[in-house]
């Protein structure tokens, strides 16, 4: 397969990018933008010849390089695991660099950024770090990553490091998911150990199994009760099942951090201080969508723990509606889209958790192109607006700039879930899964689906009505500033990004159009056969990571089960009605107040909750009052500790070492005779002690 | 063990050129001597010096050469065998080529670094035949297989290191340490004599192999044309005088490596002593006293039969004793020191003390003893480089005229970078951090203590370590951090001994990768006795 010959050159290419810009870039037309944006786009050029290749029913899993050999120990290495999953990843990675990279040069270049070379470098760091993390055939190697992920969402968040605001907000944004992570790297940590390997899917030479990954070790010590070879389990004295939920919750942490899922999700909002592309880059394809496609990469390992696909269910559920109710007073346009990114990607936990699969993996890449979509169109009015944010600032703006108003709208009808955009079609799936699995499963776990599932179902009514409000509010009206009045124009380097993944927003929905298919009983579902894979034999045989045996998994071993009360085409459309309605409901209630040439602020009437709503529930308060009012005191106590007692110790050596020093200085007295008597003295002082214990006298 | 005449394998040599090392520094000294009554008045520094560092290096390629080619190993395991010459007084194994080595690389660097220091001074010719001499008994000592012929070696090294350390005769300190050596000396030869004396009133013998013999089979015995036997009738060890023999001869070789309490003469003596001197004796003399304690105590004196008699002495828990001892308080009293020339006088007593680990890192049952003799060797050679270099340097610092104190040194990183440089590097290695040979010695000796789970051994090796590191620090601090006081002292970089230091320090860093090997021989060395 000479596609995955070259695999490893996805990856690469953006990181000579980075080399480029960095050490070249000054030297360079564009300060390195052309780079970036050639390294990109051949980076898309082989990953759709990849992705192709997978079509073909080819998959890769090898080793490409050690970096520890571990002798009887575990070995460490790089490796390259493309199968379907990360193929559609990588195209989606890609694609959305490659406009961020096109757009930057209307966004920064237009602009007389400064310090292009350094913007254009993180751009290329971060998009090969995410290349990397797809592509990662094995945990440490997706850990590490991960954090270079990370690292390059600080650099770029802080871009703009000479204000007050961007340097403050890269520090949140590393420390916060650096907290997360902490529990991540422990999970690390506990997988290799418990497993000997961080494999996520079995390396097969010849039809034999020559590595086995710890998915399917852990799948075969819960259902067969092959924990022999597994010693870890009795050092924690805990079942297979207990242990894996706990490992397993510990990976949770860190995608909990990077998929700003409360808890950790307070790190976004402020992320917005970093150039806009940058945004869309972090919203739609790297860093947030990291930690949803690390739980869809070892989904095997969730599917056989109903508790940590209760808690991804739960958390995903709960953030898609706190985050939803957060978006609905913002005054600022990045503000509301950062609160939908928040939400949206609580729908795609909320899927994980209860069994949809192939749902969140349909959202995840719907979302990447109308949210990316939504970010750059945002950009584009503040290029207008010369870099002022605030909505109210705005109005008007349809006029002036047409294609930013269509392509926007266009992700603004996915986002709310409007038929017949992408949006629609997978929050339809979404919840349509968390429901029929809430009906059909029992006990706890059937409670937690449906209390999610009612989560989501109202988020989507505020959903609507959010993304109405924020379109009414820039492009509807009146224009309301004098810059609103006569906007400055943006280029085709705007306008192209803009217009394809206006295209795209409107017709992704299409790849897996489920009720379509049942209604119609036409093999129109293509995400669905794409992460399915054959039925007999083929790549899900050899890599274990096709949706089918997840489902058999969920099903078998977890007890996640299907309900459909009014059968399954009635359940579908059912659902599909109902959330379309609210998502109606919410765009009509926005319409109705945000609409006319003056719209004014409603959001007093909400009261209290105004003030609740604005403040983001206090979760900054209280994460700060953690810091300060908890861990630092603490902290305090420590370093007391360490400088009273540890440094007290140290230093009581120290005086007691000069002071003894000193003494036996004095021995030396000079005086010969005395040294005469000591020598003889020590000499009589051994003989008689080894005299009176040898019995010699 | 050597108890059987091995047959001279070199070749067609006959059986005394295996001493070659030793004859080569003794020929050195007679030449020496015969320039001087040649031309009594000679100041021809060049010509002597030349002769000594010729004569010295000979010595050393000979024993490196001997080292490889395999004297001393037996011819079963691939080597030449192992001479024993004069009826077993002398016998060139593995362990005494290994000490020639040291001793040679020590006295060749001594005695290039002397080449600036004595310029000035008169009866130059004697200063370097001394040096010889004294070489000569170090060398032959590593060499004695008796009691006998090793009390006549230790006065051959002991006699001219009075004389040389009493060289600058106008400075009383000079004269003042080497007087107090001298008595010292007297004491602890004194004390070494009776415990030879005492064991051969035990054993009946002289000979280190047939002391063993004697000890192992509890008679005393009597050598016989070179072969030996139990006495007539049959009389039997006396445990206790032996005990108190033994006690004694540890007293004896206790003086020559300065450990404790025998180690009043060493900071007084290197202090006074002219620096080239004071490296001399704290490297190849305290090599040349360990050669010795090795020697008796592997050989002559087994401890497994030792502690298999309760009432006899457990030198072990003597060594233990005198190891933990003497590494406190040299290194404690190291850390207070003004002068750095002192310090270094301590340290090098600290040193001993974790040479004498050695003999010490013993299992309760006497096992373990070829590890950790090794480890001390090993240390004794990188000691043999580094230790040497640093006193180099202080001749060096004399030689400008820089004052004692380490205040003095303040910013003579600036005027000679590459001296200084290569200070840091023996004071560092010194101390035990992996920028030389120092840290693998260490460790070694530390690895021998963890072998046999001695744990105050190991314990005190890591806490004067510990501390040996801020001693060591100062002189680094001062020469590199603080400002100097304004004058330029640095008037001229002395060939000779800017040669000898960049040796040693070339030496002391190839002694990184090369441990590995110098281990290895050590360790062969020791599994050999």
């Amino acid at each position: 397969m000479a596609a995955f010959t070259y695999a490893p050159a996805i990856v690469l290419l953006p990181f000579v990018s980075f080399l480029v810009a960095l050490f070249l870039g000054d030297r360079m037309p564009k300060g390195g933008a052309l780079a970036g944006i050639a390294a990109t786009g051949g980076s898309l050029a082989l990953s759709i010849w990849v992705a192709l290749t997978v079509a073909g029913g080819g998959v890769y899993n090898e080793f490409v390089y050690t970096w520890v050999a571990g002798i009887e120990s575990v070995t460490l290495r790089f490796g390259l695991l493309l199968d379907p999953l990360s193929a559609l990843m990588l195209l989606i990675v890609t694609l959305i660099s490659f406009l961020v990279h096109i757009f930057s040069l209307g966004y920064m270049n237009d602009e007389d950024e400064t310090g292009l070379p350094r913007y254009y470098a993180g751009l290329g760091l971060f998009t090969a770090s995410m290349l990397g993390f797809v592509v990662a055939n094995n945990l440490l190697m997706a850990f590490m990553f991960f954090e270079l992920v990370g690292l390059c969402s600080y650099l770029l968040i802080g871009f703009w490091f000479r204000e007050d605001g961007p340097p403050s907000a890269a520090k949140k944004a590393f420390l916060v998911t650096r907290f997360g992570d902490y529990f991540f790297l422990i999970g690390v940590v506990g997988v290799v150990a418990t497993f000997g390997t961080g494999l996520f899917a079995p390396i097969t030479e010849g039809g034999e199994v020559v590595a086995q990954s710890f998915p399917v070790l852990a799948e075969h010590a819960v259902v067969d009760g092959e924990t022999a070879g597994i010693a870890m389990l009795d050092t924690v004295g805990l079942g297979p099942q207990a242990w894996f939920t706990v490992l397993g919750l510990l990976v949770l942490g860190g995608v909990i951090g990077k998929s700003a899922q409360f808890p950790l999700h307070t790190w976004l909002p402020d992320a917005m201080e970093g150039p806009t592309p940058v945004s869309a880059l972090i919203h739609a394809a790297t860093m947030v969508a990291a930690g949803v496609y690390l739980v869809a990469r070892m989904y095997g390992f969730y599917a056989i723990s109903p508790t940590a696909l209760a808690v991804i269910a739960l958390v995903g559920g709960f953030t898609a509606l706190f985050a939803a109710t957060m978006g609905l007073v913002k005054q600022e346009i990045k503000q509301v889209l950062a609160y939908s990114t928040i939400s949206q990607y609580g729908y795609m936990m909320l899927a994980l958790g209860s069994g949809g699969y192939i749902a969140a993996v349909f959202h995840l890449t719907t979302h990447a192109v109308f949210k990316a979509l939504l970010f750059l169109g945002a950009g584009s009015v503040i290029i207008a607006m010369h870099h002022n944010e605030n909505m109210w600032d705005m109005g008007g703006l349809k006029d002036k700039m047409p294609v930013t108003y269509y392509a926007f709208l266009s992700g603004s009808l996915a986002l709310a879930g409007i038929l017949p955009f992408a949006g629609f079609w997978s929050k339809d799936e979404v919840l349509y899964e968390a429901l029929i699995h809430g009906l059909g499963s029992e006990g706890g776990l059937a409670t937690s689906y449906i209390v999610a599932y009612a989560m989501g179902l109202l988020a989507v009514f505020f959903t609507g009505f959010y993304t109405f409000r924020m379109v009414f509010l820039t492009f509807h009206g009146e224009p309301r500033t004098d810059t609103a009045r006569d906007p400055h124009g943006v280029r085709w380097n705007v306008k192209g990004p803009l217009a394809v993944l206006g295209v795209l927003a409107a017709t992704v929905g299409f790849i897996n159009m489920k009720p379509v298919a049942e209604l119609t009983g036409a093999h129109i579902d293509f995400l669905h056969a794409w992460l399915e894979g054959p039925e007999e034999g083929g790549w899900p045989a050899a890599l274990v990571t096709d949706s089918h045996h997840y489902g058999e998994l969920l099903h078998d071993v977890a007890g996640v089960s299907a309900g459909e009360p009014l059968g399954s085409i009635g359940t579908l459309l059912a659902s599909a009605a109902v959330s379309l309605a609210l998502a109606v409901a919410g765009a009509g209630l926005a319409t109705t107040l945000y609409r006319g040439p003056d719209p004014v602020e409603h959001t007093d009437k909400l009261g209290s909750l105004k003030t609740l709503f604005m403040h983001n529930y206090y979760q900054d308060e209280y994460q700060v009052w953690l810091a300060t009012g908890l861990t630092y005191p603490l902290a305090r106590v420590m370093d007391k500790f360490d400088q009273g007692v540890v440094d007290g110790v140290v230093n009581g050596v120290s005086s007691v070492s000069l002071f003894s020093g000193q003494r036996i200085r004095r021995i030396q007295s000079g005086v010969v005779s005395n040294y005469a008597t000591l020598l003889t003295l020590g000499l009589v002082l051994l003989l008689a002690a080894f005299g009176i214990i040898g019995g010699w006298f | 063990m050597v108890t059987q005449v091995a047959p001279l394998q070199m070749a067609a040599l006959p059986g005394w050129t295996a001493l070659a090392p030793v004859l080569a520094l003794a020929v050195t000294a007679l030449v020496l001597l015969l320039v001087d009554s040649i031309d009594p008045d000679t100041t021809d520094t060049s010509l002597l010096a030349g002769i000594s560092v010729v004569g010295s290096l000979v010595s050393l390629a000979l024993a490196v050469w001997f080292v490889v080619g395999g004297t001393g190993i037996p011819t079963g395991q691939g080597g030449q065998g192992t001479p024993v010459l004069f009826n077993g007084q002398l016998v060139v194994d593995q362990l005494a080529l290994f000490f020639m080595v040291i001793v040679g690389s020590v006295t060749a660097l001594v005695t290039l670094a002397s080449y600036d220091y004595v310029r000035e001074h008169s009866y130059q010719a004697e200063y370097y035949s001394l040096v010889l001499l004294a070489a000569t008994g170090m060398s032959l000592l590593s060499a004695t297989n008796s009691l006998a012929s090793a009390f006549v070696a230790l006065e051959l090294v002991s006699l001219p290191s009075y004389a040389l350390v009493a060289f600058l005769k106008k400075n009383k300190g000079s004269v003042e340490a080497a007087l107090k050596y001298f008595l010292i000396g007297a004491v602890s030869s004194a004390v070494f004599a009776y415990g030879i004396s005492l064991v051969y009133a035990a054993t009946g013998v002289l000979r280190f192999d047939a002391v063993a013999t004697a000890i192992e089979s509890g008679v005393l015995q009597t050598v016989v044309d070179g072969s030996v036997q139990a006495q007539a009738g049959e009389p039997a060890v006396t445990m206790s005088i032996l005990g108190v023999g033994i006690l004694m001869v540890i007293g004896g070789v206790a003086f020559k490596t300065a450990a404790v309490p025998f180690h009043f003469w060493a900071p007084e003596a290197y202090e006074g002593a002219p620096a080239p001197i004071s490296g001399f004796l704290s490297s190849a003399s305290k090599a040349a006293g360990f050669v010795l304690a090795f020697r008796v105590f592997a050989t002559a004196f087994p401890i497994q039969a030792l502690i298999a008699d309760g009432g006899a002495l457990n030198w072990v828990v003597a060594f233990q004793i005198l190891a933990i001892a003497t590494m406190f308080i040299g290194n404690f009293a190291a850390a207070t020191q003004e002068t750095v020339k002192r310090m270094l006088a301590y340290s090098s007593v600290g040193h001993a003390g974790y040479v004498l680990i050695g003999l010490a890192a013993l299992s309760s049952s006497g096992e373990g003893l070829a590890f950790s003799l090794s480890a001390g060797m090993a240390h004794l050679l990188v000691y043999g480089f580094m230790n040497t270099g640093a006193f180099l340097f202080i001749a060096l610092a004399e030689y400008w005229g820089v004052g004692r104190r380490f205040e003095d040194y303040n910013g003579l990183g600036r005027e000679a970078p590459l001296a200084c440089a290569a200070m840091t590097i023996f004071l560092f290695s010194l101390a035990g951090l992996p920028i030389g040979g120092g840290f693998f010695s260490k460790f070694y000796l530390f690895s021998a203590t963890m072998n046999v789970g001695a744990w105050s051994l190991a314990a005190a090796l890591v806490i004067n370590s510990a501390l040996s590191l801020f001693y060591y620090s100062r002189v680094v601090k001062a020469m590199w951090i603080e400002e100097p006081d304004g004058e330029d002292r640095v008037e001229s970089y002395p060939t000779g001994l800017y040669t000898a230091v960049v040796a040693a320090a070339v030496a002391t860093v190839l002694l990184v990768p090369g441990f590995d090997y110098v281990s290895s021989v050590a360790f062969r060395a020791a599994t050999l006795l």
